[in-house]
């Protein structure tokens, strides 16, 4: 019966989809699991081969939070990429409507260089980057922490720039015609049709910022001052490597953006997937 | 994506754009611009001028030394090794970036369900998750002494490995442990080009009876063609930027350079070395080569948009 041949074949192929997706997704989120997994188990068991213990505890957690800044560190970090996400949104708004709105002839130099900085590596500037920083007494600040990284806002600019250029044309001139001022139209006609876009930069800015390593290493290296990726570094000791708290405290420090993830997958994997690159 | 790579140099939604109303722009735009030469174009050029400088980061910048920074650096053997290592990184994460996306992106889009919805969004997970706090779990995965990974292979006999510790085995453990990312991503790119497809010719390939793996290899794989070269392109030229944290986090360049790139060393020779000068000279040469590839692709955009 060739009828249900095929549904044995189609039977088939369903487990081989299912098992090969499913072997390849436990392989790429074993890592992070299998740390997770071991922050709940007790000292003496932690090299256990066993997934669960049979006496799970929070003692490594207990440790974290006693002995480790954790407050003070998702604090700062949150006051970066927060610093970042908002201050490179607002230049990029004023930036991408004005390069729409007001069609200056410059717009395709501005264009080219913002293109080209997206391609500057990060890690070839740092020298300058650092000394400037350190000049403007910024180290270890807040500050120093936010600013420079809104120079790499081109990226966001470039974004909503694509957004601005796809409202109708005579939206604008309509507003235009009726005597709004400019800033009027960016207000009342322009904002709030981009309102997911900026959503989308908001969140792609917020979670590449939280995850960032290498700026808060070189401009806060202070144990206090700095970002929770870098606060990691304080788990290893002369006397070796404490794993119980250090993965405890990279479960604490992912939470926040999983939580978000888990609460807003198809949002958060639309914004990244506007980004392209990165 | 690709349009963001090749923004319209022509105007916006303005139709008259009078002299008197581009003007108008520059209050608009001047944070932009502002923050952008501060941080970036001028970060860049004075690299350039730092690289003819002798300096040592903890003292006052001293005098000017002409090449003797690019002599120094191609005369330790460090710096050409890491240039080195920089192209075996991007050719080890070239599948994780175009094949193996590619396979799953395509599985995915096979069969549309509540079941690929979940796969998609777990298989996202390790772009979401901090680099750093994913390098720790592998590093204590790879612990030489009691680590899963050895406890593992002792299940089928083998002799415990000194993962990180050992040249043979440390680039291809930082190539594995960022290829997840990678390939997380890079499969989110893909299924949105699957999205574009041309329906008229799955829709063909269903009337010939063509097998799924014949329409795979043949209508599908075929219009990912454009997608597959860019991200190739673009994990040949940002591999060695991608494993830099995991690189800091599990081998800091070691053992013997074999995990270093030229990015990490710009790192080392700067912040461990307090060689201002050298790391200057080495960043210039990095940033020449993004110039001069940066400009290549522009011109080639415009000529291409002529004629």
């Amino acid at each position: 019966m060739p009828g249900a041949e095929r549904a044995l074949r189609r039977q088939t192929a369903g487990v081989a989809w299912h098992l090969v997706l499913s072997v390849v997704t436990l392989a790429m989120i074993a890592p992070v699991l299998w740390g997770i997994l071991t922050s709940f188990k007790p000292a003496n068991e932690i090299y256990s081969l066993s997934p669960f213990s049979a006496h799970p505890t929070l003692e490594h957690y207990a440790h974290a939070i006693s002995e480790w800044p954790v407050a003070q560190l998702i604090g700062n970090t949150f006051v970066m990429a927060a610093g970042v996400a908002i201050g490179q949104l607002l230049i990029a708004v004023l930036g991408a409507f004005a390069l729409a709105y007001f069609a200056p002839s410059a717009r395709g130099l501005i264009l080219t260089l913002l293109t080209i900085s997206l391609a500057i590596p990060p890690q070839a500037l740092i020298i300058p980057q650092f000394l400037l920083t350190a000049k403007l007494g910024w180290l270890n600040s807040d500050l120093g922490l936010i600013v420079p990284q809104l120079g790499a806002s081109a990226l966001a600019v470039l974004l909503l720039l694509q957004h601005v250029d796809a409202l109708p044309p005579s939206l604008l001139n309509a507003a235009r015609l009726d005597g709004a001022r400019p800033l009027e139209v960016l207000w009342s006609i322009v904002l709030p049709a981009l309102r997911p876009a900026i959503a989308a930069v908001t969140i792609l800015v917020f979670i590449t910022t939280w995850n960032d390593y290498l700026w808060p290493l070189l401009v806060a290296p202070r144990q206090i001052d700095t970002t929770v990726q870098i606060g990691l570094r304080q788990f290893e000791t002369a006397e070796g490597t404490n794993f119980g708290g250090l993965l405890a405290a990279a479960t604490l420090t992912s939470l926040p953006i999983l939580v978000v993830y888990l609460v807003a997958s198809r949002r958060i994997t639309d914004a990244f997937l506007q980004s392209g690159i990165k | 994506m690709t349009s963001l790579l090749t923004p319209t140099p022509t105007r916006g939604v303005a139709t008259s754009g009078s002299p008197r109303r581009g003007a108008r722009a520059w209050p608009y735009l001047t944070p932009v611009l502002a923050l952008l030469l501060v941080w970036v174009y001028g970060p860049a050029l004075f690299t350039g001028v730092l690289s003819f400088l002798e300096w040592n980061l903890t003292g006052a910048p001293g005098g000017f030394v002409g090449l003797d920074n690019y002599a120094r650096l191609f005369r330790e053997p460090e710096f050409g090794q890491a240039a080195g290592q920089t192209l075996l990184y991007a050719a080890a994460l070239l599948p994780f970036s175009t094949i193996i996306p590619m396979f799953l992106a395509i599985m995915l889009w096979q069969r549309p369900g509540r079941a690929s919805t979940v796969y998609r969004s777990l298989l996202f997970l390790p772009v979401m998750v901090a680099p750093v706090a994913v390098a720790v779990s592998w590093r204590f995965i790879l612990n030489p002494l009691q680590g899963l990974a050895n406890e593992t292979i002792a299940l089928v006999g083998l002799p415990p490995m000194n993962w990180l510790g050992d040249p043979a085995s440390a680039l291809i453990v930082i190539v594995i442990v960022t290829s997840a990312k990678v390939t997380a991503f890079n499969m989110l790119l893909y299924s949105a080009a699957l999205s574009t497809l041309d329906r008229r010719t799955l829709e063909a390939a269903r009337l010939e009876r063509a097998s799924a793996w014949e329409t795979t290899r043949f209508v599908v794989i075929p219009q990912l063609n454009r997608t597959t070269v860019l991200l190739g392109l673009l994990s040949i030229v940002l591999a060695g930027q991608w494993v830099f944290t995991n690189v800091s986090v599990l081998t800091q360049g070691g053992p013997d350079g074999v995990t270093d790139n030229v990015y990490y060393r710009i790192y080392t020779l700067g912040f461990e070395f307090f060689e201002t000068g050298m790391a200057s000279a080495a960043a210039a040469i990095v940033l020449l080569f993004f110039g001069i590839a940066s400009l290549g692709w522009v011109f080639l955009r415009r000529s291409r948009a002529r004629g």
